[in-house]
């Protein structure tokens, strides 16, 4: 069934950030909702620092941003953190957990398939060329071998790769009607699962003898798929050609008996049919008049800064679950396309909408705000890698690195120098594997980990340089309470906090470290920290 | 109604406090129930075990031994679960039809057939968010097995993070339980004032489900921090580390009737190694050697404290072994006739279900595979097992629907 597209919104030569606001508050103005205030400088660029560089800001950042006066320093932070080296690291790990889901590497090294995605993002390479590398890729060519981990590592296992293309690069996940039509969405039919299954059904992971390493993902000539209803006791088989979700079938060429192949299959040997029914996929999927890649990666987008999908769950689009903003999705999937699936062009116009810069805050005396209404921002728990990044930015660990590495300090070899910090946080707060991510859940072991794990407590210890150590340093309560806010949560202190904590610090004269201590655990433990709000 | 009201509906509660009333957690615990799964690594052999065939060209060496129930014989090697028989059911025809010991475990401990393209959740975290209540400081779901012990996600599956089972590797406690030495209970709750403090002030006005999830696990946390013993089994009368046997089995099933007794609600163990291709019955002299008085001790105690007409018991494997004898006097893996032992939560009592011939090589009579044993678990346990799981972003039965419960299992 073809997607049937909303009337067309009149022609508007507004910036895209400036539409998206007008569409959610005429949606919001219609429902009588009040929105949330706008944030507050200090919620927004706690806000903009971990969605753009999966990090808090240090604390001259901070205090930089703080005291800038200027009325677009908004909009420059978002450029420049746009540019940074971090954006393009942060979006190579949102889109290696996106499209490998943590799972382990097999056939390609984790590090080499990071290194292609944050090349890619650090390029702004756009997202039609980035899945059309993926969806092309075999291995063998060595200069894209990294993008065909999306095949290699899930073993080319055709029902596993047709259910990740429809979720991943469509927002459809069709796994239910892998064995009948889906019972409860109508859009979701047989035919379409096993027309793209057909993609695949021919593919397979192919060892070469000689270098048992170098796995390609390799095509056979012959093979057809055929699917019938469990639901309908002796139906016959029905055979399915290629074909997207809702589109025709491929129309395929034909050859004699003996001539299917370029290669002919033989021990050893890796096949190369004359007509590759996979390579028809770069072809027809990443493209700009594909109605549903162009909203799935609009969707998955809005999302990712919003905090919610304009369809929510990301992979579940259709008649059953539609758009909370329908004309608003259209609308942004027309425009990502028009714009050449520009990804940070598009992240920029986001960032700065109103409706991105909400307070998490809810307005004085309102309880609750749907959700879909998007009249509040939402609270983001932080991945695990954010979390690990954001304790060791507050605890003052990263400046300790910085410093060490003195004139060699880049991205790069800070992050080398995080990375095994962060590993313990990725096994602990991560989903399980070959998962999608979940909804937020707190297990005992994350918070026991939190509570009593040595990993965090080294780093609130007094080491030099870090916070506990600069802290100790500091005579003065409100000077104390001045620099862990701004450290740790990435504000000032309230002035009801700084009487708080000149009184928790007079109780505990006589063993101030520790109490410092705690205060930093306090506040690293905290619903403010644990948040993107 | 399904089981899993229960839980959703307290879910809900919990999402606004932590306290239930004593009464009504009186009423929860009356109602509770557990599970206590045996996994016996390697696929142990239903010949030496639940069906034996003796004096025939496939039966070995051992003999039948008469149990407590009338009729049913099982292998000698099993003379203390003999006498147990009249608390466990029997089901002979087990055709999973999955020799690899990979898809074997995944078929038998989620009910459904390893999927490349989808996980389901195991048997325990099944339990774990259906049945165990939301607000106990305990964890749902509890291995016990020899070696490592850590968190296994995969377990969840979809399910998430949080019903994932909880390794206790060797009988050491779970990872970062005690408190660290030099961090005082007054220094901790010190700390944790200023936590509170802090929450009090950023959810007045932002206050969500994941604000709450994220405050109970705290709680949770502090809870099980000052109940840390519940996993020291040497904290057990050392009569009872005797009768269980100084063995890491028997003292991982001592464990296991500690954390049930103290009100887990899914503990599964682990015993190894049963993969015996080569000399089968001298390994299962020993495996069962080692497993017959601790499980036989623990089936005794649960049902002399009345816990096992609350307490669904499996005994199961990846498979069984196959009734031709190798020529290294092995069996290797056999999954299309095979038993599996359960017991309690209100099934049947001294049943056998399922019968294979006079060989072994074949079921002839009400053959089942994992899907129904599945079925047969929740349905034991009070959970509609037909129904869609509650609580998730789409429509996933709880069990495969192309199977259904044993029905003259279940009372």
């Amino acid at each position: 069934m073809p997607t049937v597209l909303s009337p067309a919104a009149p022609p508007s030569t507004a910036p895209l950030h400036e539409v998206i606001d007008e569409r959610i508050g005429v949606a919001l103005q219609a429902k009588g909702i009040a929105p949330a205030a706008r944030a507050s400088d200090a919620e927004f660029l706690r806000r903009i620092y971990l969605d753009l560089t999966g990090s808090i800001p240090t604390l001259g950042q901070a205090q930089a941003f703080l005291d800038d006066k200027s009325p677009v320093k908004r909009q420059q932070l978002v450029d420049r953190l746009l540019n940074s080296p971090e954006y393009a690291r942060q979006t190579q790990r949102v889109f290696d957990v996106t499209l490998m889901e943590r799972r382990p590497a097999k056939h390609v090294p984790q590090a080499q398939w990071e290194e292609y995605l944050r090349t890619s993002f650090a390029a702004n390479k756009p997202w039609d060329v980035l899945v059309r590398e993926i969806v092309a890729a075999d291995g063998a060519d060595a200069n894209l071998r990294p993008a065909a981990r999306f095949y290699l590592d899930r073993d080319g296992e055709p029902n596993l790769l047709a259910r990740d293309v429809g979720r991943l690069f469509l927002g459809r996940d069709m796994q239910c009607a892998q064995c009948h039509d889906h019972p409860l969405v109508e859009n979701y039919l047989q035919a379409d699962y096993y027309g793209l299954l057909a993609f695949f059904n021919r593919s397979f992971v192919f060892t070469p003898k000689t270098e048992p390493k170098a796995v390609v993902f390799a095509e056979k000539a012959e093979g057809d798929v055929a699917f019938k209803s469990v639901f309908v006791d002796g139906a016959a088989d029905q055979p399915a050609r290629p074909h997207l979700p809702g589109e025709k079938e491929i129309d395929e060429p034909q050859f004699e008996k003996g001539q299917e192949y370029a290669v002919a299959p033989a021990d050893g040997v890796r096949p190369v049919p004359q007509y590759s029914r996979r390579s028809q996929l770069p072809v027809l999927l990443p493209r700009g008049d594909n109605v549903a890649f162009r909203r799935n990666i609009a969707n998955r987008l809005w999302a990712l800064m919003i905090g919610r999908g304009l369809v929510h769950p990301l992979d579940m689009h259709h008649a059953g679950n539609p758009p909370s903003h329908p004309a608003l999705l259209d609308l942004l999937g027309e425009r990502i396309a028009a714009m050449g699936f520009d990804i940070k062009a598009f992240l920029r116009e986001l960032a700065l909408s109103e409706t991105y810069q909400r307070s998490s805050e809810l307005p004085p005396g309102v309880e609750a705000l749907p959700p879909d209404s998007f009249a509040v921002a939402p609270l983001k728990p932080l991945t695990a890698e954010q979390l690990a990044l954001a304790a060791l930015q507050a605890t003052g660990i990263t400046d300790v690195q910085r410093a060490a590495l003195g004139p060699a300090l880049n991205e790069a070899a800070l992050d080398e120098k995080l990375a095994g910090n962060i590993a313990p946080f990725v096994s602990i707060f991560a989903g399980p594997a070959a998962q999608p991510e979940q909804d937020f859940q707190a297990t005992l072991e994350q918070t026991l980990f939190l509570s009593n794990g040595s990993v965090l407590r080294s780093w609130i210890a007094p080491q030099a340089g870090n916070l506990a150590d600069r802290l100790n340093r500091i005579n003065e309560a409100p000077a104390v309470a001045e620099h862990i806010y701004l450290c740790v949560l990435s504000r000032r202190p309230a002035a009801e906090e700084v009487v708080e904590l000149t009184t928790f610090l007079q109780a505990r004269a006589h063993d101030r470290p520790a109490a410092i201590q705690g205060w930093i655990w306090g506040l690293l433990a905290s619903d403010e920290f644990r948040f993107n709000h | 109604m399904m089981g899993a009201t229960v839980g959703g509906g307290l879910a809900h509660v919990s999402g606004l406090s932590n306290l239930i009333q004593p009464a009504v957690a009186e009423e929860l615990a009356a109602r509770q129930k557990r599970v206590l799964i045996f996994f016996l690594a390697g696929g142990v052999s239903q010949l030496e075990s639940w069906d034996p065939k003796p004096n025939t060209d496939t039966g070995g060496p051992f003999r039948a031994i008469p149990t407590s129930v009338p009729g049913i014989h099982i292998s000698e090697l099993l003379p203390l679960t003999a006498q147990q028989m009249h608390r466990l059911n029997l089901v002979r025809g087990v055709n999973t039809a999955e020799d690899d010991h990979g898809k074997g475990a995944v078929f038998m401990e989620t009910g459904r057939r390893d999927s490349p393209a989808q996980r389901y959740p195991a048997l325990g975290s099944v339990v774990s968010r259906l049945v165990a209540p939301p607000t106990m400081a305990l964890p749902g779901y509890v291995h016990i097995q020899p070696g490592g012990g850590g968190v296994n996600k995969a377990d969840a599956a979809f399910l998430g993070p949080k019903f994932a089972s909880i390794t206790i590797g060797n009988g050491q406690p779970p990872a970062y339980l005690l408190r660290p030495g030099d961090l005082t209970p007054a220094a901790d709750q010190q700390r944790n004032d200023v936590r509170l403090k802090a929450n009090q002030r950023f959810t007045a006005r932002r206050r969500t489900a994941e604000t709450e999830a994220y405050s109970a696990s705290y709680e949770q946390a502090r809870q099980l921090v000052e109940r840390a013993d519940v996993f020291d089994v040497t904290k057990e009368p050392p009569q009872d580390q005797e009768r269980y046997g100084s063995h890491d089995f028997g003292r991982h099933c001592l464990l296991a009737r500690r954390l049930l007794e103290q009100g887990l609600t899914c503990v599964k163990v682990t015993h190894t190694n049963y993969d015996s291709h080569s000399e089968n019955f001298d390994f299962h002299i020993e495996q069962l050697g080692e497993f017959d008085r601790p499980f036989a001790t623990l089936i005794d105690d649960l049902a002399q404290r009345g816990m096992l007409d609350s307490t669904l018991v499996v005994v199961m494997s990846e498979f069984g072994r196959t009734p031709n004898i190798n020529h290294l006097f092995g069996r290797d893996h056999w999954s299309k006739a095979w038993s599996v032992a359960l017991a309690g939560c209100g099934m049947q009592k001294g049943a056998v279900i399922g019968k294979t011939n006079d060989n072994g090589t074949a079921v002839v009579d009400r053959e089942v595979d994992a899907r129904n044993l599945f079925h047969t678990y929740l349905r034991a346990l009070g959970v509609d097992s037909t129904a869609n799981y509650p609580g998730l972003n789409r429509p996933i039965p709880i069990g495969d629907p192309a199977g259904d419960a044993i029905q003259e299992l279940l009372a």
